[in-house]
């Protein structure tokens, strides 16, 4: 293949699912370019602060605060953002964003191979019907045009090549899948696991399922406990396109990547009908470049991805590439999130831990399942969270001074359960992206604007939750120490997601059900700019299983000369 | 082995070999890059240095003066580290904190606490015997924790000296655990009266 064009598949982006389509495109033999506007961090080597404790490094691993505001204003509000990973995180100073009148948004990115893969909070959970039915049900949103029965061979496809270690539950809202062995919940997670399903069943406080490795696989150790990850693990423990899907991209033979550049157009032939291309600025040699392909695999992260489509508009598209429906850059969504409670869970003094377990616990949704049981909202909210013991910070709370106050600080401290809710975030045209059309960025292409509002459902929906949780925890003989029932600002699930919505229909939707665009057959959105609603379970996983789908398809149709 | 990737030994090998041959020293704390109006006196940074070391003192391992914690508090509050250079809300601006603000409202620490020291004892403090310079901090502490302290200044300058204990190498490795690579998952250890918490309990850090 690949005659009269440079490639047969270009891919913008190599995040989760930039990555996941170069392994699939190129394991079905098609000659793909993978495109990453940030630099490369090679496997291994790339990871320079991966082995160094507190005190090697020169803000003893909480970073200049002086540097971060100049320059990282926004990525050092997320909680992994610390010295030790800071070269993991965008500049915010020299790739600025803007927010519409009344929006507040914290767009947390990561410019760089691996994009997000590389830091990204690994909890991995299958969508159920409750979930791709939920537009349809209460009419928010379009409905989506799949459901559980068309991705569910594609979540096994995924998981068994990623590595999620996780506990069967056989809950309906959260599907089971291919796992590998869970790891353990601690004591304390274990007993207010049995205290609360004693009262209610229906409430399963579970270990969380992450992609780490509780078994080896293929080139992968499995984890170390050391819960560093956004470091970067060379022991290949995570899931990322370093660990992962890079390296089997490239034994393919067939991957062409290239990094710091920066597409910033997707070329589109009128008279075919077809996208022809992409354009990019090669930031190490400071000039502007091209290549052709068959088709093209937008995975720049959903905002992003949104905003090269708004880039791409021509005379015959004059409102976007694809945007014939008009909706392109709308609906978009984050789960509004809070930690609903902290209390403290004594008569567990005499036991802790050894190891730092990288994931938490979750309780799966159980609001508005069968029953519409929501108090103002129609959708759900989960828990994420753990039971944990204070560490020497205590200290910071306490009076004293001393030998006595040093040595109270030495053993463990008091055990305590954190539940943090995330919810249903309801899809609405008004919260949308678009491009500012009077503030460029350093290569004169126009800044992305973000006008972003909760609505009442997740005020509601975090409400109930905040409601739930000191009641779980009461029950379960913890005393509530605090809890919350405001969403934090947007953007800080880190799951932004939407404005190329799929739908059947496409006067009222940007993709069809294979995340292929209505109006170009050979453009392909698979991150997670195609989701048309956004449950309240992390949509890393979901997003994987739709790009293999999305490629199996793709290739089906090249094959066969429809593209 | 495992699979194909590193082996757990061969790979802390390779990593402290790696340390090695970079000669990665630990983290000295500079201040010589600070501003001039940020620069600690030297009266500042002996005054510093001997409060910290009250507030963790020599015991079985060494305390916050052998750490150095004195010099990285200095440079922590001139970073603004937990918030140590936001400008303070106006109900939280006593008397006694007024003359210290910086022009974009924000306290400098360093000499607030050399002032509110020196009042504390009606001199000197540093020339003043050990234990009445212990008993002026200690009234500073059981002020600032008290129920009526609100944002207390003193809250600020301890918490970093904690941070700047339990992340050195003495408070994080010796009077602390330190475990790079735990290798496993135990989720329940029963605890001894002489059982050390894990400075790298990152959990515990963040959220405890």
């Amino acid at each position: 293949m690949a005659q009269d064009f440079d490639f047969d598949a270009i891919v913008v982006g190599s995040g989760i699912t930039g990555g996941w389509s170069a392994k699939q495109l190129t394991e079905a033999g098609l000659k793909v370019l993978v495109l990453e506007r940030g630099p490369d961090i090679p496997h291994q080597s790339g990871y320079k602060t991966e082995m160094k404790a507190p005190w090697d490094m020169p803000f003893r691993g909480e970073g200049d605060e002086e540097l971060y505001e100049r320059e990282y204003a926004v990525q050092r509000l997320n909680r992994h953002f610390t010295e030790f990973t800071q070269d993991h995180f965008v500049n915010d100073k020299d790739n600025p964003y803007q927010t519409g009148e009344g929006s507040d948004f914290n767009w947390f990115r990561s410019y760089n191979l691996g994009g997000r893969s590389l830091t990204w909070g690994r909890q991995s959970y299958r969508w159920s019907d409750y979930d791709f039915d939920a537009n349809r049900r209460d009419g928010h949103g379009t409905d989506w045009p799949i459901r559980y029965a068309d991705i569910a061979p594609w979540y096994d496809l995924v998981e068994e090549f990623v590595g999620i270690s996780g506990s069967m539950e056989g809950l309906p809202q959260l599907p089971d899948g291919k796992f590998q062995p869970p790891m353990a919940l601690n004591a304390v997670e274990q007993a207010v696991r049995e205290r609360i399903m004693g009262r209610w069943p229906e409430r399963r406080l579970m270990v969380g399922r992450t992609a780490n490795l509780t078994e080896a696989k293929e080139g992968r150790a499995k984890c170390q406990y050391r819960s560093i990850c956004q470091r970067g693990c060379s022991f290949g423990a995570y899931f990322s396109t370093q660990s992962s899907t890079l390296p089997a991209a490239r034994a393919t033979g067939n991957l062409t990547l290239v990094t710091d550049a920066v597409v910033e157009k997707v070329d589109y032939d009128p008279a075919t009908k077809r996208v022809t291309g992409v354009r990019w600025i090669d930031k190490a040699a400071g000039r502007r470049r091209s290549a052709t392909a068959r088709m093209v695999f937008l995975n720049a992260g959903s905002f992003n991805s949104v905003h090269l489509m708004l880039n791409s508009a021509s005379e015959v598209m004059p409102t976007g590439l694809a945007n014939s429906s008009g909706v392109l850059g709308t609906h978009i969504m984050d789960h509004p999130s809070t930690l609903s409670v902290a209390a403290l869970m004594p008569g567990f003094e005499a036991v802790t831990t050894f190891g730092n377990r990288p994931t938490g616990t979750v309780i799966a949704r159980y609001r508005n399942l069968d029953e519409m049981d929501g108090e103002g909202h129609t959708r759900g909210y989960s828990y994420q969270g753990g039971a944990l013991q204070s560490a020497w910070v205590r200290g910071k709370r306490e009076p004293g001074l001393g030998a006595d106050y040093k040595n109270s600080l030495r053993g463990p401290g008091p055990w305590r359960v954190v539940l943090v809710a995330f919810a249903d975030c309801m899809p609405r045209a008004s919260n949308r992206i678009t491009l500012d059309p009077r503030k460029v960025d350093a290569d004169g292409i126009p800044q992305l604007k973000i006008d972003f509002a909760f609505g009442a459902e997740e005020h509601a929906a975090l409400a109930q939750a905040k409601a739930d949780a000191a009641e779980m925890m009461t029950h379960a003989g913890g005393q509530v120490l605090m809890g919350f029932d405001r969403p934090g600002t947007g953007g800080g699930a880190i799951h932004e997601m939407g404005g190329a919505r799929m739908g059947h229909d496409p006067a009222t939707s940007v993709l069809n059900k294979w995340s292929q665009a209505h109006d170009v057959p050979n453009l392909f959105v698979t991150d997670g700019a195609q989701m048309s609603s956004s449950a309240c379970q992390n949509p890393s996983l979901t997003y994987m299983a739709l790009t293999a789908r999305a490629c199996d398809h793709a290739v089906g149709l090249l094959r066969e000369g429809v593209i | 082995m495992e699979g194909k990737g590193w082996s757990r030994r061969e790979f802390a090998g390779a990593a402290s070999l790696l340390a090695l041959a970079l000669g990665l020293p630990s983290a000295a704390v500079y201040l010589d890059g600070l501003d001039d109006a940020d620069a600690p006196s030297d009266r500042q940074r002996a005054i510093m240095r001997e409060v910290a070391d009250m507030v963790i003192p020599d015991t079985e391992t060494p305390g916050a003066g052998a750490a150095g914690v004195g010099d990285f508090v200095l440079l922590a509050l001139a970073h603004g580290l937990e918030g140590a250079r936001a400008a303070l809300a106006p109900d939280a601006v006593s008397t006694t904190i007024r003359p210290h603000l910086r022009r974009d409202g924000s306290l400098d620490h360093a000499r607030w606490l050399e002032s509110t020291l020196d009042r504390a004892v009606g001199g000197d403090w540093p020339s003043k015997p050990a234990e009445r310079k212990l008993e002026a901090l200690a009234t500073i502490d059981a002020q600032a924790f008290g129920p009526e302290a609100g944002a207390h200044p003193w809250r600020m300058v301890k918490g970093l000296i904690l941070t700047g204990y339990y992340t050195s190498e003495i408070g994080g490795s010796r009077e602390l655990a330190y475990e790079p690579l735990p290798g496993r998952y135990d989720p329940a250890v029963p605890v001894a009266p002489d059982t050390r918490a894990y400075s790298n309990e990152w959990n515990g850090v963040e959220f405890g």
